[in-house]
């Protein structure tokens, strides 16, 4: 049996900042989910290349220098380490503390986006091209996948600053922190996908 | 007891918004909806212009119209890809954009910037996709598989990629909006379950969005990289691989089908209920049964490739395939006890939506067929797959479209359609269609290969009965834009509610004001509970609140139809 429902006079609250907050987190959550999607095609697409054609993946690899990929990595954990302290800052309510902790985040980001373009130039001296005919087929599943990756990051940069830029006018508060989290659930996943990119391609 | 949103002591007056709203950046989810929804008829007009082209060069067995096999190849693949990203899939979006927040009772969608950049991502990928007509036309169909999209279309086709990667991302952010939207902005005492179907739909519609769109995304990446960066992903002789295209296209594309028709499902399931008085049957199957169809949806991709498929995954993906015609049946059989024993009341809106129910089955049983194994090798790629996906997106899809202009005009407008010339569109269409599309069974299991402009002659009779129909059914489209373009000024004022629906976005005047309501709708614990005491009361109620629902001037075959809903109140109902 039908019933109307006695809310009558019940205000909604969908224009309140919880709400709004909650809003954002969701929908970066679900932009994240497709994200997942696009990388793991082309991970996938580098996979199934180390399967078939190992030989080919173990050449190119001698061009690749692992120590100097280990480093750069460690400068991309290390931003995200810096962003979960921007975080805490401004739970903690100190905003110049969070506005050097973002500001460290984007800096890191910069430099591996930089140690990232010195690598492609190295790898174009020992002859690795997008595609060419010896080691093309390593280039052609390397490029396209870290590129990608490199391009989030750049991204992640120009958002971090973004945040700073807000952070120096004072734009965020202890209860009102929305945009430093969405940004940090951003900036977590396109260090996992490094992760997940660093061991696929550098270690196994 | 029943309670009843009080009466105002002013009118609800909803003004149409000027011409030029439209025309500019807007984040008024109702402006962008109306946007979507002409942008998307704009493109039905491009692309039927095209199709009446395909036509023209069949009716003879010889190259005429078209100066050029080549130059045929570029019309049919532009006309497919205009239809589906041009037409539904925008279509669609803006039957969601419009009425999605106004059956939640809310005020805007839950991020109304990203929901005005979605839609103005549309208009320049539109122009890209009518460019790449001028600088070396796509040939390679809209499926684009390479070789054919690498090796032999001309540079359009990287130009077609570009403007598919703008749609995809306009097409994912929108989703992200719609399901944001709709799980955190019900109103109280809405839980899922008390939702209106349509909103269900559209929900299923943008989770498969945001988790199939990034697959057509990854392949176009990969496509223009071999297009302009030298890469050989697709290309076979040099250690690529051709079904990886094949396998991510369609990984993106068969769900898609599901994005097309899924919300014509919702609009079929709103129509279905209101115009013939009566309950949905099984409300919750036919809700979940959504969801069961874009789960399952992401399961059957590879029977696109039957013919290029390892031969021992074939009978998985055939089993697949026709487990998805199980939900599709439980909402087709749904609709069957909704209108059964009910008061029909033959509107414009009724008949298309009765159009789809029997041109989908005619779609989906021969989706079957197909779907088995040793028939497909029989007609693969032949017309017998044109007339299935064309019962399936016109007989389904379009149908469904056409049903929810003529239901929810009034109510975006403020103006009835005229009704009369709404069942002269119907049954020109309905007939002209079935004469279209159906002959072109016979053509396939004949052996008339698709995609061809030139054809043994024996295929010229039934070509020719194809193409008259189909020029039928390309006119009769004029019939609704006369209709939608007089009645915008001479068509009769709709009231609030002109069908006495129980959803939301009828709970408001006709068309809405910029807040959508003046104060907050209660909806009803179930939005399709006719004939219930209760929403006799709600009916009562609103005509206390916006006058007579149902004009004075209102057709009197109709009223006559309708009138047994207007039994006396129950006592102390209208309190």
């Amino acid at each position: 049996m039908a019933q109307l429902v006695e809310t009558h006079g019940h205000t909604h609250d969908h224009e309140s900042p919880q709400a709004k907050a909650e809003n954002l987190k969701f929908a970066m959550w679900l932009y994240l989910a497709s994200e997942v999607i696009i990388f793991s095609i082309l991970i996938a697409a580098f996979a199934i290349f180390r399967v078939r054609q190992p030989e080919m993946v173990d050449e190119a690899r001698e061009a690749l220098s692992i120590s100097f990929v280990s480093v750069n990595t460690f400068v991309l954990l290390a931003s995200s380490w810096a962003m979960v302290m921007g975080l805490l800052a401004i739970q903690k309510g100190n905003n110049e503390s969070m506005v050097r902790w973002i500001g460290l985040t984007g800096v890191l980001g910069l430099t591996f986006v930089l140690l990232q373009l010195v690598e492609y130039q190295e790898l174009r001296h020992e002859g690795i091209a997008l595609y060419s005919e010896t080691a093309g087929r390593f280039g052609q599943r390397f490029y396209p996948l870290t590129a990608f990756h490199g391009a989030h990051v750049i991204v992640g940069v120009i958002w971090a600053f973004i945040v700073m830029f807000k952070g120096i006018k004072r734009q965020y508060s202890p209860t009102n922190y929305i945009g430093i989290e969405i940004f940090g659930l951003y900036w977590h996943f396109v260090d996992v996908v490094w992760i997940i990119l660093f061991t696929m391609i550098y270690l196994i | 007891m029943a309670t009843i949103t009080a009466p105002l002591d002013r009118p609800l007056e909803g003004k149409r918004p000027h011409i030029n709203e439209y025309l500019r950046w807007s984040v008024d989810h109702k402006i962008i909806g109306v946007q979507y929804m002409v942008t998307a008829l704009f493109f039905f007009i491009v692309g039927g212009a095209l199709a009446m082209m395909i036509r023209a060069e069949l009716l003879t067995p010889a190259l005429d119209v078209a100066a050029s096999g080549q130059q045929f190849n570029t019309i049919f693949s532009m006309h497919g890809t205009i239809m589906i990203f041009g037409w539904i899939i925008p279509m669609m979006a803006g039957f969601g954009n419009y009425f999605v927040p106004l059956q939640l009772g809310a005020k805007d969608m839950a991020f109304p910037w990203l929901n005005a950049f979605a839609f103005w991502l549309i208009p320049p990928a539109g122009m890209l996709l009518i460019l790449s007509w001028f600088i070396g036309p796509i040939e390679a169909g809209w499926t684009a598989y390479p070789p054919l999209s690498t090796l032999f279309s001309g540079d359009g086709q990287t130009l077609a990629a570009l403007s598919l990667h703008l749609l995809g991302i306009s097409s994912i952010l929108g989703a992200i909006n719609f399901i944001v939207t709709i799980k955190n902005m019900r109103p109280p005492g809405m839980g899922y379950f008390q939702m209106p179907l349509f909103t269900w739909t559209i929900l299923a519609t943008a989770l498969i969005i945001v988790l199939a769109t990034p697959f057509l995304a990854g392949a176009l990446t990969l496509l223009i990289l071999d297009r302009i960066g030298g890469t050989k992903f697709f290309d076979a002789a040099n250690g690529g691989d051709v079904l990886l295209w094949q396998n991510v296209f369609w990984f993106y594309s068969h769900p898609a089908v599901y994005i097309m028709v899924l919300p014509g499902m919702g609009i079929l399931s709103e129509v279905l209920a209101v115009h013939s008085r009566k309950s949905i049957f099984g409300y919750k199957l036919v809700a979940l049964s959504s969801l069961g169809i874009a789960l399952i949806g992401f399961t059957v991709w590879a029977h696109h490739m039957f013919t290029s498929l390892t031969p021992e995954l074939r009978i998985p993906f055939m089993i697949t395939s026709m487990i998805i015609a199980v939900p599709t049946g439980i909402k087709v059989f749904s609709w069957l006890a909704t209108i059964w024993m009910g008061k029909i009341r033959f509107t414009a809106a009724m008949l298309f939506g009765l159009g789809f129910l029997s041109m989908f089955v005619i779609g989906g049983i021969s989706g079957v067929m197909l779907a088995t194994l040793p028939f497909d090798i029989h007609v693969h790629d032949t017309y017998f797959v044109v007339s299935h996906l064309h019962f399936v997106l016109f007989g389904g899809a379009v149908f469904a479209i056409y049903a929810g202009i003529y239901h929810w005009f009034p109510k975006v407008t403020g103006r009835m359609l005229d009704e009369r010339l709404g069942r002269l569109h119907f049954f020109i269409t309905y007939v002209s269609f079935f004469l279209t599309f159906f002959p072109m069974n016979f053509a396939g299991m004949l052996g008339m290969p698709r995609r061809v402009a030139v054809y043994d002659p024996k295929f010229q009779t039934l070509n020719v009965i194809i193409s008259i129909a189909g020029f039928v059914l390309g006119v009769s489209t004029f019939i609704l834009f006369y209709n939608m373009f007089d009645s915008l000024r001479h068509g009769k004022k709709a009231s609030a509610n002109p069908w006495r629906a129980l959803t939301l976005e009828w709970a408001t005047s006709s068309p809405p004001p910029s807040t959508n309501f003046i104060e907050d709708p209660v909806p009803m614990s179930d939005p399709y509970g006719y004939g219930t005491t209760e929403a006799e009361a709600y009916l009562y109620g609103q005509e206390q609140q916006f006058g007579p629902l149902k004009p004075a001037h209102f057709e009197a075959a109709l009223l006559a139809a309708a009138s047994d809903d207007s039994d006396p109140l129950p006592e102390g109902a209208g309190d």
